[in-house]
């Protein structure tokens, strides 16, 4: 199957009031990072107790999106899956810029940014046995790699594009595992440590992945009026109602070993404390339960509607599982001595969501959007249209050239 | 080399924060508002904490003074990405505010919570501190009569009281000890070398048989408790 790809043209009202939308969401970004650069982190929700907050739950959320749209991409360039190809140019895209989304928000949210650069000092300024250090070189090869599989995505190179697709998925998995790593190792935490984090973080994102995936493109598909087969995201729907079967089978054996120990104290707490909401409501109910019982079902999992509402619980429920990781994570008091720890130092974390924080979120979320609708308008991501358009072959072959050596430069 | 470590004995403690403020005074670590205080902002490299069991009338309270533990193996350190928490050589942890970036790892991986983050920028009337002891010649990581905005901050065993009192030849111990030792009006708190045989803390030690707190997560505490 030949396809020719094609930038969509970009002059649409539609297509400009969204630009000036999330144009106004990067001027967000920015003057809540400079109100925070002014202030410090008190704008913020963060507290000695709760040390992480909304930044490091979209970091991780956007790093496990960034490795499923990858692996997702693996099925067209390195299966050599002939029907996933339509999408496998706008998954590599969608992954470069998610993942650059995150790297923006994990440098944000250290408290010196302009100190980052240590971290890249191996073996002289950094500490190698830091899961923040190692990921360094994950986090940056991981970046160069996207870039190299885009360009040999969209300069049709199919040979290399499989050799280095299959160096990226295999790296996409590791870049994850170590991301869990750095939650898993924290023996201190009861609802943290776990040897299955890593795993269980790689079927998170293959979930949300996969199902962010299926929701830009089909919105993608219908808003540059485009076809794309219905059987690929219904394909793409059986695939996620098979990986969420897995990031289950990961939870539930993760919380059953923490609660059948006697020390089971933290996951009662993630259960029934104050933070229950983002576990059983999110993680549980809009990550696994509701996605599975319509893709399931036998009418709502065979229609694209079903299979996009599946695919937003899925994308909301990954980033409240992420939340439920971090926020009750620490916010569980440690049981530092046998009794009742009185007063303020026995109470749960309380994380509050103030304004600044949660716009910075925002803003950084209408970044990776804007540079998302963007990279549609100059770059050659969405095949060129039904049957009746092969009309234009030497045009679109022209422009494609055109726009890859934009990109080369 | 010493190796420091610091006895608390919970049978004299009688919770009166005295080592807290001590310690703030010392190590001109900022007192919070009461909105900092709930929203747990305030910086505290002391702390005491009460923990009860069983109910009135037949409840006990213990209180359980917490400086950092200066861990042997400690979590804080080897996660700690720019090399900004390390062991000196005497085994006491250090924070080095000029390396540190703020990313806040060292407090999810602390298991006894005694690191504050320096959410703001001083109030200039009421911290500025010029005259504080320390002189750079100490240390590295040290003077900060300003503080820094958005590093990690914890105790240090008032480790410039140490080094100045090992410059003079002063018996560290007995003539030196932290702020928080020197402040306990019912002297809970014994300082000294713990690899030296003759010292009050391996004296205590031996004959009290000390406890240490999380021992089950094998990080080796420097601190050791005794019973009541």
């Amino acid at each position: 199957m030949d396809l020719t790809y094609l930038p969509i043209e970009g002059k649409s009202r539609a297509y400009r009031t969204m630009v000036v939308i999330l144009g106004i969401m990067v001027a967000v970004l920015v003057t809540s990072f400079l109100v925070y650069y002014l202030k410090g982190m008190q704008v913020w929700g963060i507290s000695n107790a709760i040390p992480w907050g909304q930044l490091i739950t979209l970091d991780i959320y956007f790093i496990g999106l960034s490795a499923g749209a990858i692996v997702v991409s693996g099925l067209s360039y390195v299966l050599g899956r002939e029907e996933y190809k339509p999408i496998g140019r706008i998954a590599i895209f969608l992954g470069l810029l998610i993942f650059i989304g995150a790297m923006v928000s994990v440098l944000v949210d250290l408290g010196r940014l302009e100190k980052f650069w240590r971290l890249f000092m191996y073996g002289y300024l950094n500490n190698m046995t830091s899961m923040f250090a190692i990921n360094t070189i994950w986090y940056g090869g991981y970046i160069l790699l996207m870039l190299v599989y885009l360009w040999l995505a969209i300069e049709n190179k199919t040979r290399l594009a499989m050799i280095i697709g299959t160096i990226d998925v295999l790296w996409a998995i590791g870049v994850h595992s170590f991301t869990g790593e750095i939650f898993g190792l924290v023996g201190a935490r009861e609802i943290l440590h776990s040897p299955i984090k890593p795993f269980e973080f790689i079927a998170a994102a293959l979930t949300s992945g996969t199902a962010l995936l299926i929701i830009v493109v089909v919105a993608a598909f219908k808003f540059s009026n485009r076809y794309i087969d219905k059987k690929v995201v219904l394909s793409l729907g059986r695939l996620l109602s098979m990986i969420i079967i897995v990031l289950f089978v990961m939870v539930f054996f993760d919380k059953l070993t923490h609660i059948y120990v006697p020390q089971r104290k933290g996951t009662v707490f993630l259960f029934t404390g104050p933070y229950w909401w983002l576990f059983w409501i999110f993680q549980i109910g809009m990550g696994i339960v509701t996605p599975l019982i319509i893709l399931f079902h036998p009418k709502a999992g065979k229609s694209i509607k079903g299979v996009v509402v599946a695919s937003i619980s899925v994308a909301i429920g990954v980033l409240g599982e992420r939340a439920a990781v971090i926020i009750p994570g620490t916010a569980n008091v440690q049981q530092l001595y046998p009794g009742n720890i009185e007063g303020v130092w026995g109470a749960p974390g309380i994380f509050l969501i103030t304004f600044w924080e949660t716009a910075l979120t925002l803003g950084i979320v209408g970044l990776v959007t804007l540079l998302f609708v963007l990279g549609l308008k100059y770059l050659p991501l969405l095949p060129a249209g039904a049957e009746g358009e092969e009309s234009k072959p030497a045009e679109a072959t022209a422009s494609e050239s055109e726009a890859g050596s934009r990109l080369h430069q | 080399m010493a190796r420091w470590g610091m006895v608390i004995d919970l049978d004299k403690c009688v919770g009166c924060q005295a080592c807290t403020v001590a310690c703030k005074e010392e190590n001109n670590v900022p007192h919070g508002s009461p909105q900092e205080q709930i929203r747990r902002r305030e910086p505290y490299w002391n702390r005491v904490i009460a923990v009860s069991e069983g109910e009135y009338p037949t409840q006990r309270v213990e209180f359980i003074p917490m400086p950092c533990m200066h861990c042997d193996d400690a979590p804080c350190v080897t996660v700690c990405p720019a090399k900004a928490t390390y062991h000196r050589e005497d085994g006491i942890v250090e924070q080095n505010f000029r390396r540190c970036i703020g990313c806040r790892y060292c407090m999810v991986a602390c298991p006894y919570g005694v690191r504050s983050f320096n959410f703001k920028d001083q109030d200039e009337k009421e911290y500025l501190r010029p005259d504080l002891p320390p002189t750079r010649a100490d240390r590295e990581p040290w003077p900060f009569p300003q503080r820094i905005r958005g590093v990690v901050e914890k105790c240090t065993f008032c480790f410039h009281r140490i080094d100045q009192g090992l410059r003079e030849g002063k018996k560290i111990g007995i003539d030196v000890v932290p702020a928080c030792v020197e402040a306990c009006p019912t002297k809970a708190r014994v300082f000294g070398d713990l690899d030296d045989s003759k010292s009050e803390v391996s004296r205590l030690l031996a004959i009290r048989g000390g406890f240490r707190l999380r021992e089950e997560l094998g990080t080796h505490p420097k601190v050791y408790y005794l019973h009541s």
